[in-house]
């Protein structure tokens, strides 16, 4: 199969996905879907900086949060609709990773990864301590919010398809800016960031760009995924263990890869969905799903997409 | 191509396991579906207010179940329940699925606000009623839900009730200094504690606010010696409110009352030895808090004794049980009384019994606000404990209120010097 067809096969899958639930009418199924579609854009979107660059952002749910701050605050105070809050979220977060990045992206390896675990904890005990966004109890939304969608099962059902609209944007931008001459250079920045300055690669701008493009979406989503909640809090919007997550569902699909991230945080959602609900494994849930995360790490260290990959050359132009 | 093909079909198998489960037979009984935080920070809590709550469930279906009277037979309780990680990720997700999958009749609340707002969401969509277990807050209650309905005396009234034992056992002694931690918690309570002072004719004083993690009073016991307070209030967490407990006594400090949050409760807080002596504080409620059958009278009492309770949880899980335990048994107790009441499962026939309950329990009374806080208790009040001596050992002991005392309140507080 010829090259760059990854999304002629990956968009209307995502379609297909986001069509089940009004199809069928299900909305167990919708509200399985909507954390799919979620964790789809959180993995998508690290893996820019992560998976193209090389730059392990393990601080990386602070734009979540951030974004889900702006928005969830515009949405309270002023009345805003979800679609303008959202993406004032998704420009605050963006913006945040740019200011940010001009610090933390000076340092390499671990020092990046262990800064960005900093950056979180810090904006966590600034909000915290902020009173005029609640503080430590955070803000909550009146029921009342979402009469002006029709009452609350039309706003979940009208912030579903807005996380599957996040989703596919995400899906599309991580694939275009993979295959862009940007993209380019934020590679060869991953294999050897010295050889790329001297090659001509603007290594800081080429960095900081990739940071914010990789935060704008989580802030999105964050927005998205609060104003369904109908409230926020510090200790979700700034949940370290759900940045470890998206690492690891960029790991299990593949690092680098817009299908692999795409199929990591499906199998993730899943797995853990599956093991959640039923009734033989729900106590024991996390032990199963540890050992076999561990055991696909060990043996498919290339994620479930580089494996098939490096197994079949037909199939490496349809999974970029 | 092949390949790919499989591909394609492996990953639309991980959806199948999304489709709900089909099928649902007569109802056999009544499903109460929750989710409870068996990983993640809540897990001590939310486990020990479940163990309650499944002590409340065998103890019903050991008699056959709850007598619903439109069926005229018992219909026994049957849990339905998921681990939500302490997490507000699946929280909607998993209520969903207990309603539309798990056909639950009447919902739990997860543990903490915020869980139990996100939950509260999905309940009032389908006018589901949810006995809120676990959640303390006041700012959920005005937030325009109708079906949640809470156990717990809320923040706004953890430390009002200091100033209902002084006008009653000195009606002369008006004022009053409250010293706080600087967390939400804490400000919350202290905040409306004030309120209600000024509200009572009390003189607040001192009214401020020291920073967590504090361990020198000295100048707040300098500005409380300055305005010669009859009572102090405040406090936040147990290793502040213990350092503020020993250094007033180091200072001999001579008030009347002194009633601190969270510390007094905690057991280890008896190690201070003389300095615990006479303090008080509000706890939800204390195995040794004596609300009698017979004291409760007209108002209705319902369900076991404190003595039955206490002896049935310690059958079964081997120790004496905290607040949390009980919280969890009087959820179920109320959902009860409150389906008995209404004669049927129905969701808005239960929701008008939850309006007009007014009982008595082993845990307090229990009744709901119906106007602007909807669903917020106003019935329950903290049991209020004092450390006092006996026989050379410290003890705890329920002073407040009174008909659930367990021995009376050693007042002034300055006795002890």
């Amino acid at each position: 199969m010829e090259r760059g067809k990854t999304l002629f096969w990956l968009i209307p899958f995502l379609v297909f996905i986001v069509a089940l639930p009004p199809v069928t009418g299900s909305v167990t199924l919708r509200e399985g879907i909507f954390l799919i579609l979620m964790y789809v854009t959180l993995a998508s979107s690290l893996n820019v900086i992560m998976g193209y660059t090389g730059y392990v952002s393990f601080g990386h749910i602070v734009f979540y949060g951030i974004g889900g701050y702006i928005s969830f605050y515009l949405m309270l105070r002023d009345g805003m609709h979800l679609i303008p809050a959202m993406i004032l979220g998704g420009i605050g977060a963006a913006l945040a990773a740019f200011a940010l990045g001009e610090a933390v992206l000076r340092l390499r390896g671990a020092f990046f990864a262990i800064a960005t675990i900093g950056v979180n904890e810090a904006v966590k005990a600034l909000v915290n301590n902020l009173n005029f966004i609640g503080g430590a109890e955070g803000l909550f939304f009146n029921f009342s919010v979402y009469k002006a969608y029709g009452g609350a099962a039309r706003a979940i059902w009208f912030s579903y398809y807005t996380m599957a609209a996040v989703t596919l944007i995400t899906v599309v931008a991580s694939y275009l800016i993979k295959m862009s001459k940007f993209g380019l250079g934020l590679r060869a920045i991953r294999e050897d960031e010295d050889a790329a300055i001297i090659l001509g690669v603007n290594a800081k701008r080429y960095k900081s760009l990739a940071y914010a493009a990789s935060a704008f979406f989580p802030g999105m989503a964050g927005a998205v995924f609060f104003f369904k909640a109908g409230n926020i809090e510090p200790h979700d919007a700034f949940h370290l263990i759900k940045s470890i997550e998206m690492i690891f569902m960029v790991m299990l699909g593949g690092y680098g890869n817009v299908a692999g991230a795409f199929t990591g945080a499906l199998v993730y959602e899943r797995l853990k969905g599956f093991l959640l609900v039923n009734p033989l494994f729900k106590n024991l849930h996390m032990a199963i799903s540890g050992v076999v995360l561990l055991l696909i790490v060990l043996f498919m260290p290339q994620g479930i997409i580089g494996f098939i990959r490096e197994k079949s050359k037909k199939l490496r132009g349809v999974l970029e | 191509m092949k390949k790919f093909g499989a591909l394609l079909v492996g990953l639309a198998f991980l959806l199948v396991g999304l489709m709900p489960s089909a099928g649902f037979s007569a109802k056999k009984g009544i499903v109460i579906g929750f989710t409870m935080s068996q990983t993640g920070k809540f897990n001590s809590e939310s486990k020990e207010q479940f163990q309650g709550l499944k002590l409340w469930a065998e103890q019903v279906n050991a008699k056959g179940g709850i007598y619903v009277k439109a069926i005229g037979k018992r219909l026994p309780v049957v849990f339905k329940y998921y681990d939500d990680e302490s997490s507000k990720d699946r929280v909607q997700q998993l209520y969903v699925r207990l309603i539309n999958s798990d056909k639950a009749d009447f919902l739990i609340s997860p543990y903490s606000s915020g869980l139990t707002a996100s939950a509260a969401i999905i309940a009032e969509q389908y006018g589901k009623v949810m006995m809120a277990a676990g959640a303390a807050s006041d700012s959920i209650f005005n937030k325009g839900y109708t079906h949640v309905f809470q156990i717990y005396t809320p923040a706004s009234r953890y430390l009002t009730d200091a100033m209902d034992i002084l006008s009653k056992v000195d009606p002369k002694a008006k004022k009053i200094a409250i010293v706080y931690e600087n967390s939400k918690f804490a400000k919350a309570v202290c905040t409306s504690a004030k309120e209600y002072a000024e509200e009572k004719g009390f003189n607040v004083v001192l009214f401020e606010a020291y920073d967590s993690g504090t361990t020198d009073f000295t100048s707040f016991i300098s500005k409380i010696k300055a305005t010669n307070p009859d009572a102090i209030i405040g406090g936040g967490h147990f290793a502040d409110g213990e350092t503020f407990a020993k250094q007033l006594f180091e200072q001999r400090v001579k008030v009347k009352l002194v009633s601190l949050l969270v510390a007094p409760a905690v057991p280890e807080f008896a190690e201070l030895g003389k300095a615990a002596l006479y303090v008080t504080g509000p706890s939800q409620w204390e195995p040794l808090a004596r609300f009698r059958k017979e004291a409760a009278g007209s108002k209705g009492w319902y369900g076991p004794s404190s003595q039955e309770f206490i002896k049935a949880y310690k059958k079964a899980y081997g120790y004496v049980p905290g607040y949390h335990g009980a919280g969890g048994y009087v959820a179920g107790l109320v959902l009860q009384k409150a389906i008995e009441d209404a004669g049927s499962i129905k969701a808005d026939l239960v929701k008008r019994a939850l309006e007009r309950m007014a009982i008595t329990t082993f845990y307090g009374r229990i009744k709901f606000d119906t106007g602007k806080y909807y669903g917020r208790q106003i019935g329950h009040s903290m049991v209020y404990l004092q450390w006092q001596e006996k026989g050379g050992k410290m003890v705890k002991e329920v002073v407040w209120p009174l008909e659930a005392k367990s021995a009376d309140l050693v007042y002034p507080f300055s006795k002890k010097y």
